[in-house]
């Protein structure tokens, strides 16, 4: 039933890249609110993959 | 077994039980930490208590950690920054969502949410709609008037987040919104026990239209225990023919358990996203195994805003000690929440809780699904008076009714009523927490 370990990490791996892209693009668009309400409302999301796998890892359940 | 199809995510879903309190730990931990650092509030509590991050390092330290209370919540909330206090995490201009407490129990408490809260409660959601057998292809009528209060707002977002199309029934009244949902073919609902059974009533008996006929499926309830007692939720599934869920959650804390379609007789708490205690009310123990009714002190484990820390939510539960056949390893919780420790009263010595009377009221047939009870003083002793409502074409059968009604009080609650009956259509009803328990005594 479950994932394997090395499978999440993989997933991880992806959610942790997606993390520090969008907290690239953010500071790197800092005067275009049109990119960064949008990177916020994405971090949200990233945020959410993280509570739903990388927490697992992270803590390394 | 289920199949991985039938999970939201079956990483958290089916983690053993040891792994999963090594993370509501670390998570506890997490949070605990976060609102030490970022409110005033909590850090002159946590100071008072001499409880410092360092010190939480098992469940036991968890219990020492000071409970928080809605009252104290009021209090908070007349410091700056206006209008939420000094619990308030991050900055006012981080908060996107603003909503209420129902104000049932006194002045309604404020909920700030940061936009990553509220993708948060629509991913609790997801967890429970998912679990209930919603998916893409459903089209969810959600007759709700959408407005300061939480209900079914993250409702909406989550059915959206699993792909689902979402009809908001927003300010129709209950003919439009049947109406529209025999227009659209919409194949689930959503709302509060007494507001779907009021639906059903209006569509037969003022608009000609069995509800069972149209196109529901499944109907998620919330709000109200009433899903989660036998009669009913019978009555909504057969008014309905659809299949009926419990659901719980409260604006300060979050969505915090659900049913799954295999109907285990209670609720799962998705404990990878809450942290749920169960206190004795008389002793203050903390109730670990199935069997014993409790308090619950509920912690959130992810919402940064406003943080839930182990909040006193007054409702009343206990653990069912099977597991459930879905697969999911989160605990279930016995009949859902049964009641609220401020609503479970003394009368003639005896406790009472009214969703027993519920219970009964709802399982015998030719009576309506509405009710009120009262209970006040008559002289030194005290008094219960039941008001029931016979179902049209019931008339003659009253005597048998009131013999099977008085009986089955009798047995369930240990009381003696005085049962009155009203015409059909006769006493309240009620679109959103309905009010049928009135304890005069206190006046």
């Amino acid at each position: 039933m479950m994932t394997t370990e090395n499978e999440l990490k993989k997933i991880d791996d992806k959610i942790k890249l997606l993390r520090n892209t969008a907290e690239e693009l953010k500071s790197l668009a800092e005067n275009i609110p049109a990119i960064t309400r949008n990177t916020t409302r994405l971090l949200a999301s990233v945020k959410m993959m993280e509570l739903n796998i990388s927490d697992c890892i992270d803590f390394d359940i | 077994m289920a199949d991985k199809q039938n999970y939201w995510n079956l990483v958290l879903e089916t983690l053993p039980l040891e792994k999963l309190q090594k993370l509501q730990l670390n998570k506890f931990l997490r949070i605990f930490q976060w609102a030490y650092n970022n409110s005033k509030f909590h850090r002159s509590l946590y100071e008072k208590a001499g409880i410092t991050p360092d010190d939480i390092q098992s469940f036991e330290d968890i219990r020492h950690v000071p409970k928080v209370e809605k009252s104290m919540m009021r209090d908070i909330q007349k410091k700056d920054p206006f209008p939420y206090g000094d619990a308030l995490c991050v900055p006012l201009e981080e908060v996107t969502e603003y909503r209420q407490t129902s104000g049932t129990t006194g002045q309604p408490v404020y909920q700030p949410d940061t936009w990553q809260d509220w993708e948060w409660w629509a991913e609790c959601w997801a967890y429970l709609l998912w679990a209930q057998g919603y998916r893409p292809a459903d089209r969810v009528f959600i007759p709700f008037g959408y407005n300061v209060f939480v209900a079914f707002w993250a409702g909406h977002y989550g059915a959206e987040k699993i792909g689902c199309e979402v009809v908001p029934g927003g300010v129709l009244d209950t003919k439009s919104r049947i109406l529209k949902i025999q227009e659209l073919r919409a194949t689930a609902l959503m709302g509060t026990p007494t507001y779907i059974l009021g639906m059903a009533d209006t569509a037969r008996n003022q608009m000609g239209i069995d509800p069972a006929e149209l196109t529901i499926n499944k109907i998620t309830c919330a709000g109200e225990p009433g899903a989660g007692i036998p009669s009913t939720k019978k009555r909504i599934e057969t008014a309905w023919n659809a299949k009926v869920y419990d659901h719980a959650g409260a604006t300060e804390i979050g969505a915090w358990s659900y049913e799954c379609s295999h109907q285990p007789g209670g609720m799962h708490v998705n404990e990878a996203f809450f942290l749920v205690e169960i206190e004795d009310i008389d002793t203050g123990e903390i109730i670990t195994g199935p069997g014993k009714r409790g308090k619950m002190i509920i912690t959130a484990l992810d919402r940064v805003a406003q943080p839930c820390i182990r909040f006193d939510s007054k409702d009343i539960i206990e653990w069912a000690p099977e597991s459930c056949s879905c697969g999911r390893t989160f605990r279930i919780i016995k009949g859902g929440v049964v009641g609220r420790a401020d609503d479970i009263t003394k009368v003639k010595g005896v406790l009472l809780a009214p969703s027993a009377i519920e219970e009964v009221v709802r399982s015998i047939n030719g009576l309506g699904d509405e009710y009120e009870v009262i209970v006040e003083k008559a002289g030194d002793a005290e008094k219960i008076t039941l008001k029931v409502e016979l179902m049209p074409g019931s008339k003659d059968r009253r005597q048998s009714i009131e013999s099977k009604l008085t009986d089955q009080l009798r047995l369930k609650t240990n009381l003696r009523y005085d049962i009155i009956f009203n015409d059909y259509g006769t006493l309240p009803r009620y679109e959103v927490k309905a009010k049928r328990f009135k304890d005069m005594r206190k006046k």
